[in-house]
Formats: C-alpha cells, structure tokens, sequence
C-alpha cells in the first residue's frame, strides 16, 4: 500500500479520492489545492504515487508535474482529468505521467489503476 | 464448413450437438436439427457466454447457444458480418475508458459495426464487442486527435457488469451522424425530462453512488443525517436515476441483548 499526496483544486473531489484510497488500504501523506502547493508537499512529503487534477487555478496539473518530476525524476503521478481534456492527456504522457484517470471514476478501477502504478 | 460441439437450450434443458458454421448459414445437428440462414438473423446478444440468437421465421425464436470462448468468437463474427443489420466499416476503439480509468495500450481497429435490434456491434478480425442499447449511458459526438489530425467521432459509454466503459467509433461523417442519430434515439428514454431537476446536493451524492461509496460513506463525505440522505434518494428515484439494491439494518441491543453481551465477557467461572 502507498502513502499518496491529492492534488485538487475542489474539496468534493480531494475528499472523495482520500475515501477510496483509504478505503482501499493507502497512507493520505497530504493533500494540495494547486500546483505550486502540490511541488511544495511533494518535496516535503515525499510521497510514493500523487494524484493530480489537471485544471487548477495559480498553476495546473501538467506545469506542477514538470516541476515535481525535475525534482525527482522517477516522481510516481497519475492524472485527473476531465472528459474531453484527451490533448491535456498527450501532453501529460510527454511531460512523464504514469497514468490517467477520468472523472467521473469508480473506486473498484481507480485502486487498480494505483495498485500497478506503485508496483511499477 | 466447420463442425464444431455446442450446448442449445431445448425445452428447458441444455443439450449438446454439434453445428456447421457455413458461408451461409448455421446447420444444427440432432438433437435439433435446425437450419438458420444468417440473412434471417434479427439479433445476437450475448451474455455470460451464452449468445442469444433471434431467428425471424413464420415464428420468431430465439437460440440459446453456449460453447467455449473461441467457439463463440466464431459464430459471433459469422453472424454479425452476415445476418440482418445495418453495417459500416468503421475503426473503433472498445474500451478506451474502464471505470474512469484510461486504458494506455487501447488502440483503433479497423473492422465493422452492426445494428442489431437489442444493441450494437464492433467486429474486427480479433474480436467482437457488445454493447446492448439497453446498457448504454451516454452518447455524444466530440473529436479525438487521430494521426495528429483531429476528427469527429461517436463516443459512447456503456456499462459492463458494474463498470462503465467507454468506446469510440470513427467513420466518415456522414455515417458517424446516422449512427449518432440512431443510439440517440434508441436511447432517448434515459434523457432527462422536462421539470426533472436535480439540485447540486443531489448531483453529488449521485456522483458519490457512481464511484462505489455506500450510504455511510456519503452521510459522512457530504456532513448530512440519514433522514438528509433518505430525502435525496427518494427524489432521484422519483426520476429514475437510481434503484433500491438492498436495506440495510441499523439495530440497537436491546436489554436483553445488553445482558448477553455483558455475560459473554465475562471471566470463565464469574
């Protein structure tokens, strides 16, 4: 199980990923509101996999995973996006994320998707 | 032709024979001797590995057939290719989306859909999905970037057991339209109706129920009291977007029950 940092701009959503995780038997090391605060948790907490929405006020979802991966190359980090945001989605891929996730979600596929990114 | 051993429903009871898998049509041994031109195929659909097979003839029937999975593979992809539907070469992407995950190594195929009369086929040279009319959720034209060029395409969400998946089919525009128009239509009575609201609270306790929490999980997620919570559900069962799985039981002890339990953890001897 792995200790996760959430990363979304609205409190329905942050809370209802930290239900599933814990749920499903992850340690919620943090959670961030933005992009630059989610860089700062991330060197802080130093997390094993972060979930990252990609449209946030201040600093999106792909500019804080550039930043959190020039900070650790390997950072674990699966997207959260919006139906019809597939062109955020490619760039996410370039810029290194690990996998996708699209809101809305279902518990039972969200754990199995973390479970094979950590395992990874 | 190909023979090849299947179980058919006869009476009630499965039996086994044996089928020919011809260019034309399906011949059925003893015990049930039946020939099924492909053309007088109405419907196929599937589930748990039985295909049901609607044959249009002085009577319609229907054919239960199970066999194993590369069987079934088979006869699905000669019936779908062959029997009575509207068809068009198309490239689909089935399933691109699994429950709000992104499938990475989904890929277009090229290959064929047809419309049955219970739901709506993709075929390609390695396999054959389902999607029955009655499972689909949600249909909407959007465009992909295919090839690095942007292009329209059907998207549709379909639920799979528990899952909700979603799928992409591609064609020219013309045909992409008609078969929009026609799942659009065939699925018209899921679209809201008029006066039928649903007020931000209610929108995301639905959204809570679609991710998989119970009941505790949303009193406790949203900050509501049961009676809260029982007022929201019954008005989205009023509108039909959602359904009673089961009660469940809050209980108190009662004296009784106090004294067993009290007694029960006792010391041995005491």
């Amino acid at each position: 199980m792995g200790r996760i940092l959430i990363v979304d701009d609205t409190l329905f959503m942050r809370t209802l990923l930290k239900n599933i995780l814990f749920a499903g038997g992850h340690d919620i090391v943090g959670e961030a509101g933005d992009g630059d605060e989610a860089i700062a948790k991330y060197q802080e907490l130093k997390p094993d996999l972060v979930t990252m929405d990609i449209v946030m006020p201040k600093m999106n979802g792909i500019e804080a995973l550039k930043g959190i991966r020039a900070h650790d190359p390997n950072a674990k980090v699966i997207m959260c996006t919006a139906v019809g945001q597939e062109q955020m989605v490619k760039l996410a891929i370039k810029t290194g994320a690990k996998g996708y996730i699209v809101k809305p979600f279902q518990a039972p596929k969200v754990l199995e998707e973390i479970k094979n990114v950590i395992g990874t | 032709m190909t023979e090849v051993p299947v179980k058919v429903e006869k009476d009630g009871a499965w039996v086994v024979a044996k089928v020919d898998i011809g260019k034309e049509g399906l011949a059925f041994g003893p015990p049930i001797d039946l020939e099924v031109k492909y053309k007088s195929i109405i419907d196929l659909d599937e589930r748990k590995n039985v295909l049901f097979i609607t044959v249009k003839g002085e009577r319609e029937i229907v054919l239960r057939v199970a066999s194993v999975e590369k069987v079934l593979l088979v006869l699905k992809k000669m019936i779908t290719m062959s029997c009575s539907a509207y068809r068009l070469m198309a490239y689909f992407m089935s399933p691109a989306v699994r429950g709000g995950v992104m499938i990475t190594s989904a890929i277009w195929e090229k290959g064929a859909i047809a419309v049955l009369k219970s739901g709506i086929w993709f075929v390609s040279q390695e396999k054959q999905v389902c999607v029955p009319l009655q499972e689909v959720t949600g249909i909407e034209m959007t465009t992909r970037e295919v090839q690095a060029k942007k292009v329209e395409v059907v998207k549709i969400d379909h639920m799979e057991g528990s899952e909700v998946v979603t799928s992409f089919v591609l064609c020219p525009l013309s045909t992409l339209q008609i078969l929009f128009n026609f799942l659009k239509d065939a699925t018209k009575h899921m679209e809201m109706g008029e006066g039928q609201v649903v007020d931000p609270q209610a929108a995301q306790v639905g959204m809570l129920v679609y991710s998989g929490m119970d009941s505790l999980a949303i009193e406790k997620m949203l900050q509501i009291t049961h009676k809260d919570l029982e007022g929201i559900y019954e008005r989205l069962l009023k509108i039909g977007l959602i359904e009673v799985m089961f009660i469940r039981r809050e209980v108190q002890l009662t004296p009784k029950g106090v004294r067993y339990i009290t007694d029960a953890v006792k010391p041995p001897g005491q």
